[in-house]
């Protein structure tokens, strides 16, 4: 089963009335916006009529709402080593009572 | 003529919107992008309902009737048809929302 993947790319500010209906009926309420339809005819010309404002692309899974967030989010810029404490004396960060985590950069 | 108080249409007027008579070579490009960036949408919709044998009128129409970037005349991309313009052509910029809207073919002749 494949799926358009539809991105809001334009604005749809001062469209037409009709426009802004198609574009809410496919799920799409502000720019940048992305949603996964089903290949059908139905789906396809809705996406006709919106073709100026629109980027799409067939794939082959439809991501969750989840999914989609997490591809865009950018890189933190750090991570966390978790096992560190383990790693170098565990016995003294047990004492010591500081947690197990370490930022790196 | 010079000095503070002088006439101009900005201020006789009030609000004043002048859009320049050419469009720049940037915008030119932006054109030919936007005209591409749809052809491309076209085609891939196009091709998703090939591998599923469905047909779609509106698709059949688009396809049958409105040249793909590569095929347009410049002279259709930048300017399109006015009965009231000079020569009978303006430059596609004048066009309400011309950059969220197709305007592909003119009337034959013109």
């Amino acid at each position: 089963m494949s799926f358009f993947r539809i991105t809001l790319h334009r604005s749809f500010i001062g469209m037409p009335q009709r426009t802004r209906d198609v574009l809410s009926a496919l799920g799409l309420h502000r720019r940048g916006q992305i949603v996964f339809q089903t290949v059908s005819a139905q789906s396809a010309g809705m996406i006709m009529k919106v073709k100026e404002l629109v980027r799409v692309e067939e794939v082959d899974r439809a991501l969750t709402k989840r999914e989609v967030q997490d591809s865009r989010r950018p890189d933190k810029g750090f991570w966390l080593e978790s096992r560190v404490g383990a790693l170098n004396g565990g016995a003294k960060a047990k004492a010591t009572g500081e947690g197990e985590e370490e930022v790196r950069l | 003529m010079f000095g503070p108080f002088r006439i101009t249409s900005s201020l006789s007027g009030g609000l004043l919107w002048k859009i320049p008579w050419r469009m720049s070579p940037m915008q030119k490009l932006r054109q030919r992008r936007r005209l591409r960036a749809v052809d491309q949408v076209v085609e891939t919709v196009a091709k998703a309902l090939a591998k599923k044998g469905e047909t779609l009128k509106s698709l059949d129409r688009w396809k049958e009737e409105m040249p793909t970037e590569a095929q347009m005349l410049p002279r259709d991309k930048y300017s399109m048809f006015d009965r009231k313009a000079k020569k009978y052509r303006k430059g596609i910029h004048k066009l309400p929302k011309w950059t969220r809207v197709s305007q592909r073919v003119n009337p034959p002749g013109y």
